[in-house]
């Protein structure tokens, strides 16, 4: 292992990445659909002939701008960052490996500033010809942008041949690369209209409001089946063995999946109310909870696909520890204390079994457990354990406890890491 | 312990050292001009709200209408060097971010409260009277605050003999206090950026005053004014950042500080002609001046950077797994959109009023 370990015990278990990614994702789906919901809905108003709609266009559109502009931009950086600090040895592989992809990404990301602005401060001075350009030159970017970052996140889920061949090409159209693309570009078309429902809703005349509502219903409910479609593809596409234990073999999985397929009736019921003629309060609490619902929804899914990687950070290359596949026979038999560069070795050699202990939970377990945090608390999970039944877990670790990595440790650090967590942690005797 | 022996192992770089090293200090340097824009300009506007002449609030409220341009792009300019930095010389990088990890996302935090209170100060400036100088105000303390920031992972990042203190503040609160570099360094940048966010002042009223605006004349001053004292001042705490310098950054046997000897001595005489442009209100020759100072700067802080990491890391000796068609892909986007953005600030700036 590679780099230093930034101690976390309430916040371990991936919680900084939990918050930043599921605001981000959310906006970023947002910005991509958000930005064809703009031009079609600005098309709709210059084919109608209608100044309102065209009012509307530019009042969503202040807030699209500064929802995606500032939280959304701001938010992305942010997953860059805690990534780095969170796991900095992936993060360098993904680096190293796509930089020229995230190259472009960055090329993508000052088209869609410089024409949002444009967008934005030109409604009045260009005339609609170049001003519907400018806003699908927008929409283009953002969509490029989503293109190029899918490329990257599946690589994670399944890296495919670049396992052996180290290419560029095959690490960006991996095997899920397109059922992901078209997956994506489906639930970003959805939120488009689940965003359209807080700013229509918002309307005070009433013929326009429930026009415009019906408009971002349509949003949310046409391309539902499409989206569905493309998410059994998404399934289809993923190697056996990670589909089952996906679906099958892990239990922490059940809650994400079950809400997941509970959402989605929840979304149609709601935009086919949201499609209905219902007084303007009731239509401003429900656009608010369905976007309660949509944010809950993109969180199950990517709870979903960031544990389907499970036990690793990059499939089959990284586990979640940091720690390459190819070291782990190393550490067990040199010791993960011996291996790591970041241990004090020279203070370890005379600490306590507690101590040491410690410095393994931190090596080892804090990038999935946190200690007394609302991520995979150890603590909660090896509440009513025996320390039999912890040693038992972290021999099947890696076998029938497929979503955990094999320990990577001795059997000496083993016992100091069993110590820590039964007798320091949970205070229980021996 | 051997600071050494806690370096990383890097990745392999998919092209030559070199070109990470162009992006890097090309990006950069769009990065600090931005930044500083930023960082000048908005000094300025919140100067300008304690003033009750109605100009110096004019002064504000159109620096205002500019700030969340230029932080956007401030923001986007500065993904780009962080992405090269972090190819080219991640394994410093990434070490001294995870040292100073809670403040390092915190940075994330203050950037979205500076962003919403620049747009605040912009959308509502009529209305928010004497709390104008308090959203304005936030933003340049957090800017402050986030730039130390900066400053202080690139000086740990380069020093791996303070990495040890790791072992004993593990949270992620490191500062290199140690560094004697780090306080001239940041306020080298800070009073830079002061100096060059009044230079743009004067350049948007320099370009005000050719479409016409007559009372241009008196911002044009004033914003070379303090340019010409930011700058002045900052001569000082450069020759302060020198003098904090270790020898061998700027010991000419090497060719790091052979170049950083060229470069430094290029910078200084181009921020004299700059300053003696300025002096005379002479906008847009000062401001090329002063791009050319910034640059070179941008230049000499590489070099410093090389001459750090001297003892544990040699550019041509990083592992490289050659793949050039991800790179020429790069290329060929970076013209066609560069072509692109070209022609949407063209249309927008030629757009008129639609009847």
């Amino acid at each position: 292992m590679n780099y230093p370990v930034w101690h976390l015990d309430f916040a371990g278990g991936g919680l900084p990445i939990a918050i930043m990614a599921i605001i981000h994702v959310y906006i970023a789906h947002f910005a991509v659909g958000g930005g064809l919901f703009l031009v079609l809905t600005e098309h709709k108003g210059l084919r109608d002939k209608s100044p309102a709609i065209l009012d509307y266009v530019k009042k969503h559109t202040k807030f699209f701008l500064l929802l995606t502009m500032v939280l959304g931009s701001l938010t992305g950086v942010g997953i860059w960052f805690t990534i780095s600090v969170l796991n900095p040895a992936a993060t360098s592989v993904m680096i190293h490996t796509f930089v020229f992809a995230w190259g472009v990404e960055w090329l993508f990301f000052v088209a869609e500033i410089v024409s949002l602005f444009i967008y934005y401060y030109t409604f009045d001075k260009l005339d609609s010809r170049t001003h519907l350009m400018i806003g699908w030159i927008y929409f283009g970017a953002a969509w490029m942008s989503l293109f190029v970052i899918n490329g990257i996140i599946d690589f994670m889920l399944t890296p495919g041949n670049w396992t052996a061949n180290s290419s560029f090409w095959s690490a960006f159209f991996n095997p899920t690369f397109w059922p992901a693309l078209f997956f994506r570009t489906f639930l970003a078309i959805m939120i488009a209209g689940l965003f359209g429902f807080v700013t229509a809703s918002a309307l005070k005349d009433e013929k326009l409001r429930i026009s415009m509502q019906r408009f971002s219903a349509s949003w949310l409910l046409v391309p539902f089946i499409l989206f569905i479609g493309s998410a059994w593809w998404y399934r289809a596409a993923l190697p056996p063995h990670v589909e089952e234990l996906i679906f099958q073999r892990m239990p922490a999985m059940k809650p994400f999946i079950s809400s997941f397929v509970v959402f989605s009736p929840l979304l149609i019921l709601g935009g086919l109310l949201m499609a209905i003629k219902i007084p303007s309060g009731v239509s401003r609490s429900l656009a608010g909870l369905m976007l309660v619902i949509g944010l809950l929804y993109m969180g199950t899914f990517e709870f979903i696909r960031e544990g389907g990687r499970r036990p690793y950070i990059i499939y089959d290359h990284m586990y979640s520890t940091a720690m390459f596949k190819d070291d782990v026979a190393k550490a067990r038999t040199n010791g993960i204390l011996e291996s790591a560069k970041w241990v004090d070795r020279k203070a370890l050699a005379t600490a306590d079994t507690s101590r040491r202990g410690q410095e393994v939970f931190r090596l080892l377990c804090v990038s999935c457990h946190s200690i007394d945090g609302p991520l995979n608390d150890i603590k909660k999970i090896a509440a009513n354990l025996t320390r039999a039944d912890l040693e038992l877990a972290t021999t099947l670790m890696g076998k029938q406890l497929a979503f955990m990595p094999p320990f990577a440790g001795s059997q000496a650090e083993k016992d100091d890491v069993l110590y820590y967590i039964h007798r320091t942690l949970l205070n229980k005797p021996e | 312990m051997d600071p050494a022996t806690l370096i990383p192992v890097p990745d392999a770089l998919p092209v030559h050292w070199f070109w990470f090293q162009l992006l890097l200090t090309v990006t950069t340097f769009l990065h600090l001009v931005a930044m500083n824009i930023v960082l000048g300009s908005s000094g300025l506007a919140f100067i300008s709200t304690f003033s009750t002449d109605s100009n110096s609030l004019n002064l504000g409220k159109e620096i205002g209408h500019k700030l969340p341009f230029v932080l956007a792009f401030t923001i986007n300019f500065g993904v780009a060097p962080l992405l090269f930095l972090q190819t080219l010389y991640g394994q410093f990088f990434y070490t001294s971010t995870v040292l100073m990890a809670s403040l390092w996302l915190s940075i994330i935090g203050m950037l979205i409260v500076t962003y919403y209170a620049a747009y605040i100060f912009h959308l509502r400036f009529d209305s928010l009277a004497r709390f104008r100088a308090f959203f304005i105000g936030l933003a340049v303390v957090l800017l402050l605050i986030i730039s130390f920031f900066f400053t202080n992972n690139i000086s740990l990042m380069q020093m791996p003999s303070s990495w040890t203190s790791y072992f004993s503040s593990p949270n992620g609160w490191l500062v290199n206090w140690g560094d004697i570099t780090l306080l001239p360094r940041y306020l080298h940048f800070i009073v830079s950026g002061f100096a060059v966010g009044s230079l743009a002042v004067a350049l948007l009223y320099e370009f005000k005053k050719r479409r016409g605006d007559v009372a241009a004349d008196a911002w044009i001053k004033l914003g070379c004014k303090w340019f010409t004292i930011g700058t002045v001042i900052n001569f000082g705490i450069g020759f302060w950042f020198l003098g904090t310098l270790p020898g061998f950054a700027h010991d000419v046997t090497t060719s790091a500080g052979k170049l950083f000897t060229i470069v430094l001595y290029g910078s200084v005489a181009a921020g004299a002609v700059s300053v003696i442009k300025a002096m005379s209100n002479r906008v847009v020759p000062a401001a090329i001046w002063t791009m050319a100072t910034v640059f070179l700067m941008v230049i000499a802080r590489d070099m410093v950077r090389i001459s750090y990491l001297h003892p544990y890391l040699s550019l041509p000796e990083l592992p490289v797994k050659t793949q050039y068609s991800p790179f020429i892909l790069f290329l060929i986007f970076f013209a066609g959109i560069g072509a692109l953005v070209w022609w949407m600030l063209k249309t927008a700036w030629c757009a008129k009023e639609v009847q």
